[in-house]
C-alpha cells in the first residue's frame, strides 16, 4: 500500500511527548560559557564611548565591544552587508546590539552588562515608512555596502543608496491609466498592517566553540543551516569547510530563524573566549530579533459594472526596520502578489522596502503576502457590496484559472483555487448576497456576520535543495538532509517520500537533522519549500537507488527491470510473487554478503527569476491558492469581536501526509487571527512598549473558535513529488481579510481598513457612521 | 546564601541546596539535568515550563526552588512508568497533538493536573484550563481532542472495572 496520502504518525513524536527532544539550549558543552547582550536604550544613536573594561576587570568576563572585531568582516546580512556584530558607529534601534558578554554562569553575565559604559549622542528617530521616506528625513545607512547577490532571485530588485528606501520592485502590464479610463467604478483605499512578532516559543539560541584546527562548529536554532555556514565562513574568511553548522529540533520560527541572527555573535565572542559559548535570549529579547514587516498598502482598482477587473494600482510600503535582513525579497513578493489571484488586464504594482529605527523586519509565515492580501481582499468585498453583487460571484468572475498568465508572465500550473472557494462557501453555509447581511442575535447589541477572501502566494525562486540517500544492506535507508524539522514534520513527510521512492516500509526509513559537514546543501527551511523542493530531490534519490536494486535484481532473475517491482523492501517479478529477493539478498547478489551500501544524491534547482527592469519572468516554482471563511459576533457596545468560526481551504497539490497538512495549517489560521484581533508591536518614538507575553498576546485556547477547520484541495503540480506542492503558510493571507468581511457584512458594510481589528477601532468606526 | 531543602521530584526525595534567587525551573533544568521543562516567556504566562506541584500545574518560572521544600514535584520526564508512556503521553502520540514540540511537555503536565482535578472536563472546561499554555503552531484543536480521548478512555475503563449489577 502507497504511504504516499496516508496519516503516517510522526517520527519525533516519542521524543516529543516524553520531554527527550532536544533543543539548542539542552545542549550542554564542557567548559561552556553562557553569553548576555547589552542592547542599546536608544531607538538611534552615535555611539561616542564604550568601555566594557571594568566588567572584565571586575567579574573576569569576556567581552565584545566594536573594538573586538578585528580580523573578520564585522558586518553581515543576507542580502545587505549592513548588520554589524556589535553596534560600532551609531545604534539604530531600541534593543540593537551594542556588547555582549561571556560568563561562567547567566547571572555573572547579567551584572557584568551593568559595568559596561555606554555614552550615547541621540540622533533623529523615523519610525514609520513614510517619515523615512519623507524629504530631509535622516538616512539611516548613508553609506550603504553594495548588495551581495547572495540568492539568484535578488537580482530582480533594485536597491537604492542614496534614502531610506533599500530596494524598489516593480512591475506592469498593460495601461493602467487606460484602464482606469475604461472603468465604469473606481475604489481607491489605503490599508495598514502592523508590526507583529512570530511568538516561536522557543526563544533564539545559539552555542558556537572553536576546534584547535581552526573550525567553527555551531549549534543554533535556525531555519537554514547552510546559510548560516555560507555568512560565517564568508564573515570570517574561512572556507566552508571550516565552519560545520548542526541544527538540533527547532521550537517554532516561522521565518524568525531564517539568515543569521545569533550565530554571528556567539561565533566571535568564543572565538575570544577560546571557549564553546551559549547564548539563550529573553523573550523580550526575541522581540528586537525578528518581526513581521509593518506595511501600508495603497490600492486603486477599476471595475465595469459586471464585475470585471479592469485595472488595478497598488503601491505597497514594507517597514524593514532598522537592517535589510531578507526585506528586500519580502517586498518584492508582495509586490507582484499585490493584484491578487484575478485576471486583471491591467496592473501597475510597486512595493518598497524602507528603513526605519525599529527592529529588523524579515521573513514571517506569508511572506510579505498576508498585508497586500489584507488590502486586496478586503477592497473586494467594498467593490461587490458598491455594485450590489454576490461577493463569491465577484470573485468567481475574476480568479484566476490554470494556464493563465501571472502579472510576472508565470504560466500558473496547479490553480485549484475555484474548489478552494467552493469548499469554503459550503462549510461556512454561504448563500449568496443574502449572506452580506447582519445577522441578528437574541442578545440585544450583539450581531453577527459571515466573510471570506481568497489568496495567491509563490515560494523562493529559484533556489537549490540536494538531498543524498543510503541504503544499508539491511534494508534501512537514510535520507541525508538539511531540512529542518520545526514542527511542519518534515522528518515524517520526508520518510514518507523516500519509502515510496525506494519501495520500503516507512519504518526502514531515517532521516538525519542537519549537519552541514555531512548533510548537502539546502537553501532554506522556509516559503513552504521543503515538502516540493527537498522532497523532489529526495524523491530523485530514492529512484536512484530503486534503479540499482531493480538492476541488480533483474540479472539474478533474468527479467527485464520493468518486469520487476519493490514493493515492502522486496524485489519481485511483477505477478510473480514467489519470485522474489529481499534486499540483503539483492546486496549478496552484487557484493557477494549482505554488506557495503547503495547511495543516490539529487540536487534540484528550481529555475526562474525575474528581470529587473520590467519585473517579468518566473517567479515561482509553484503558486499556492487559498481560500478563508469566518463567521464574527461583534458586541457594538463594547466593539469586540469573536470569531466563531474559521475555515480555510488550501491546494496542496497532493497530501503526502493529510492529517499534518490540517495540523500546520491550523497554525496558519491561528496566527493570522491573532494579526487580525488583537497582535501588534507598539513602540512610543522607537521605544518597544509591549515586547512581553504579558503585554503581547497570542492567541490561545480561550480564541480558539467554536468551529476552526482545515480543508485541503488536490490539483497534482507536475514537478512536485507525487504532485504535491507547499502549503505551510497557505491558510495565513486570507484569514484576517476574511475576518474583516465578516464584520463589516455584521456592520452593514462598516469599513476598517486598520489591523489589527481592536475594540477601540471598531467603536470609533460605529462612531463615525452615527450607528453608535 | 545557599540553602538546603528537601523536595520529591518525580518521587525521589531530594536533598538538594539552592540559592535563595534561584527558580525551580533552573534548579530542575540547569542542576538536575531535567530538561523537558523549557523556558518561554520567563513570566509565567506561556506554560511551557509547568510543572505538578503537589498535583497542580505550575509555572516552574516563577516559583522560586527554595519553596519546593516539603512538595511533592512531578516533571515531564516522571509521567512515564517504566519506559511505559501515560495515557495523557499516549493520548498526544495519537491524535498527534504537536507539532515543534516545543510547548509540550508544559501542555501535558497542565493536562495531567487538569485529569487530576477534573476527570470529567468537558470542552468549555478543557479551554478554561489550558488557556495558559500557549502553543504558536496551533495544534489547539488535536491536543482538546487528546484531552477527551484520554478522558472517554478513563471513563470506559471505570466502566469496566464496576461490578456488574444484579
Amino acid at each position: 500500500m502507497s504511504v504516499i496520502g496516508a496519516d503516517a504518525p510522526r517520527v519525533d513524536g516519542p521524543a516529543k511527548v516524553t520531554g527527550a527532544a532536544q533543543y539548542t539550549a539542552d545542549i550542554v558543552l564542557p567548559g561552556m560559557l553562557h553569553a548576555k547582550v547589552l542592547r542599546s536604550t536608544m531607538p538611534h544613536a552615535r555611539l561616542v564611548r564604550i568601555d566594557a573594561s571594568a566588567a572584565e576587570r571586575e567579574l573576569g568576563v569576556v567581552t565584545i565591544t566594536r573594538d573586538d572585531l578585528t580580523g573578520m568582516d564585522p558586518y553581515y546580512g543576507p542580502v545587505v552587508k549592513d548588520q554589524p556584530i556589535v553596534g560600532i558607529d551609531r545604534v539604530l534601534f531600541a534593543g540593537d546590539v551594542i556588547a555582549v558578554v561571556a560568563a561562567e554562569a547567566r547571572d555573572i553575565a547579567e551584572e557584568a552588562l551593568d559595568l559596561i559604559e555606554v555614552e550615547y549622542e541621540p540622533l533623529p528617530v523615523v519610525t514609520d515608512s513614510d517619515a523615512a521616506m519623507a524629504e530631509g528625513a535622516p538616512v539611516l545607512h548613508a553609506a550603504r555596502r553594495t548588495p551581495q547577490v547572495t540568492f539568484p532571485d535578488m537580482k530582480s530588485v533594485h536597491f537604492q543608496t542614496d534614502s531610506n528606501v533599500c530596494s524598489v520592485y516593480h512591475v506592469e502590464r498593460g495601461d493602467v491609466e487606460a484602464g482606469f479610463a475604461d472603468a465604469d467604478e473606481l475604489f481607491e483605499d489605503v490599508y495598514s498592517v502592523p508590526t507583529i512578532q512570530h511568538g516561536h516559543i522557543e526563544p533564539h539560541a545559539s552555542i558556537a566553540y572553536w576546534e584547535p584546527s581552526g573550525k567553527l562548529v555551531v549549534h543554533t536554532s535556525t531555519q537554514n543551516p547552510s546559510v548560516i555556514r555560507t555568512q560565517l565562513a564568508d564573515l570570517f574568511g574561512l572556507p566552508e569547510t571550516s565552519v560545520r553548522v548542526i541544527v538540533p529540533y527547532v521550537g517554532g520560527g516561522y521565518g524568525a530563524k531564517t539568515y543569521p541572527k545569533l550565530e554571528p555573535i556567539v561565533a566571535a565572542l568564543s572565538r575570544k573566549a577560546r571557549r564553546p559559548v551559549s547564548l539563550v535570549i529573553s523573550r523580550e529579547e526575541v522581540f528586537m530579533t525578528a518581526v513581521r514587516h509593518a506595511a501600508s498598502v495603497r490600492i486603486k482598482t477599476g471595475v465595469r459594472c459586471d464585475g470585471t477587473l479592469v485595472a488595478r494600482r497598488v503601491v505597497a510600503t514594507y517597514d524593514t526596520g532598522a537592517y535589510a535582513d531578507i526585506g528586500p525579497r519580502t517586498a518584492k513578493n508582495g509586490g507582484y502578489s499585490a493584484g491578487g489571484p484575478y485576471r486583471i488586464e491591467h496592473q501597475d504594482l510597486t512595493s518598497y522596502c524602507v528603513y526605519t529605527n525599529k527592529p529588523p523586519a524579515g521573513a514571517f509565515r506569508g511572506f510579505g503576502v498576508p498585508q497586500v492580501c489584507w488590502a486586496y481582499e478586503s477592497q473586494m468585498d467594498d467593490i461587490a457590496r458598491r455594485l450590489g453583487m454576490d461577493p463569491v460571484e465577484l470573485r468567481k468572475r475574476n480568479l484566476i484559472q490554470e494556464n493563465d498568465l501571472f502579472v510576472t508572465g508565470d504560466r500558473l500550473v496547479s490553480v485549484g483555487l475555484d474548489k478552494c472557494l467552493d469548499q469554503v462557501v459550503e462549510a461556512i453555509g454561504w448563500r449568496g448576497i443574502e449572506s452580506t447581511r447582519p445577522i441578528e442575535t437574541d442578545r440585544p447589541g450583539f450581531v453577527r456576520g459571515l466573510g471570506l477572501a481568497v489568496m495567491i502566494k509563490s515560494t523562493m525562486t529559484p533556489s537549490n535543495s540536494a538531498a543524498s540517500v543510503r541504503l544499508n544492506a539491511d534494508g534501512s535507508a537514510t535520507l541525508l538532509t538539511s531540512s529542518v524539522e520545526i514542527g511542519q514534520g518534515s522528518h515524517t513527510g520526508l520518510a514518507q517520500i523516500v519509502a515510496e521512492a525506494i519501495g520500503l516500509p516507512l519504518d526502514r526509513v531515517s532521516v538525519t537533522f542537519p549537519d552541514t559537514d555531512f548533510t548537502p546543501y539546502d537553501q532554506s527551511t522556509s516559503s513552504s519549500r521543503t515538502i516540493f523542493s527537498m522532497g523532489h530531490a529526495a524523491r530523485q534519490a530514492g529512484i536512484q537507488i530503486r534503479d540499482q536494486l531493480l538492476e541488480i535484481a533483474s540479472g539474478r532473475f533474468e527479467a527485464a527491470v520493468e518486469d520487476l517491482e519493490i514493493v515492502d523492501g522486496s524485489i519481485r517479478v511483477k505477478g510473480v510473487p514467489a519470485q522474489s529477493l529481499t534486499i540483503p539478498q539483492v546486496f549478496t547478489t552484487h557484493f557477494g554478503a549482505a554488506v557495503g551500501s547503495l547511495f543516490g544524491a539529487f540536487d534540484y534547482q528550481t529555475t526562474g527569476g525575474l528581470d529587473p527592469d520590467t519585473g517579468m519572468g518566473k517567479a515561482s516554482a509553484f503558486w499556492f491558492l487559498s481560500a478563508a471563511g469566518a463567521e464574527v459576533e461583534v458586541d457594538t457596545r463594547t466593539g469586540k469581536i469573536r470569531v466563531l468560526r474559521a475555515v480555510t481551504s488550501v491546494d496542496v497539490g497532493k497530501a503526502i501526509n493529510p492529517r499534518q497538512c490540517w495540523l500546520q495549517n491550523e497554525g496558519s489560521m491561528l496566527t493570522a487571527l491573532g494579526s487580525a484581533l488583537f497582535e501588534e508591536m507598539l513602540f512610543d518614538n522607537g521605544q518597544p512598549v509591549n515586547a512581553s507575553f504579558l503585554d503581547y498576546m497570542l492567541p490561545s485556547m480561550e480564541d480558539f473558535p467554536d468551529t476552526f477547520r482545515s480543508m485541503l484541495v488536490e490539483t497534482p503540480h507536475p514537478e512536485g513529488p507525487y504532485g504535491a506542492k507547499g502549503m505551510g503558510e497557505a491558510g495565513l493571507g486570507p484569514v484576517a481579510p476574511a475576518i474583516g468581511n465578516a464584520v463589516a457584512n455584521a456592520l452593514g458594510g462598516v469599513r476598517l481598513r486598520d489591523l489589527p481589528l481592536r475594540p477601540e477601532r471598531v467603536l470609533d468606526a460605529l462612531t463615525k457612521e452615527g450607528l453608535q | 546564601m545557599k540553602r538546603p531543602i528537601t523536595t520529591t521530584i518525580n518521587e525521589r526525595t531530594r536533598d538538594i541546596v539552592v540559592a535563595p534567587n534561584r527558580t525551580l525551573l533552573e534548579v530542575l533544568r540547569d542542576e538536575l539535568g531535567l530538561r523537558g521543562a523549557v523556558e518561554g516567556c520567563g513570566v509565567g504566562v506561556c506554560g511551557s515550563c509547568t510543572v505538578l506541584v503537589d498535583d497542580r500545574p505550575v509555572s516552574s518560572c516563577l516559583m522560586l526552588a527554595t519553596n519546593a521544600e516539603g512538595r511533592t514535584i512531578t516533571t515531564i520526564e516522571g509521567v512515564s512508568r517504566d519506559g511505559e508512556l501515560s495515557p495523557v503521553q499516549r493520548a498526544f502520540l495519537e491524535q498527534q497533538a504537536f507539532q515543534c514540540g516545543f510547548c509540550t511537555p508544559g501542555m501535558i503536565m497542565a493536562v495531567e493536573g487538569l485529569i487530576r482535578e477534573n476527570p470529567n472536563p468537558d470542552e468549555a472546561e478543557i479551554r478554561d484550563y489550558l488557556s495558559g499554555n500557549l502553543c504558536r503552531c496551533g495544534t489547539y484543536s488535536a491536543v482538546i481532542a487528546a484531552v477527551q480521548s484520554v478522558v472517554v478512555q478513563a471513563r470506559a475503563e471505570t466502566e469496566n472495572s464496576r461490578p456488574a449489577a444484579h
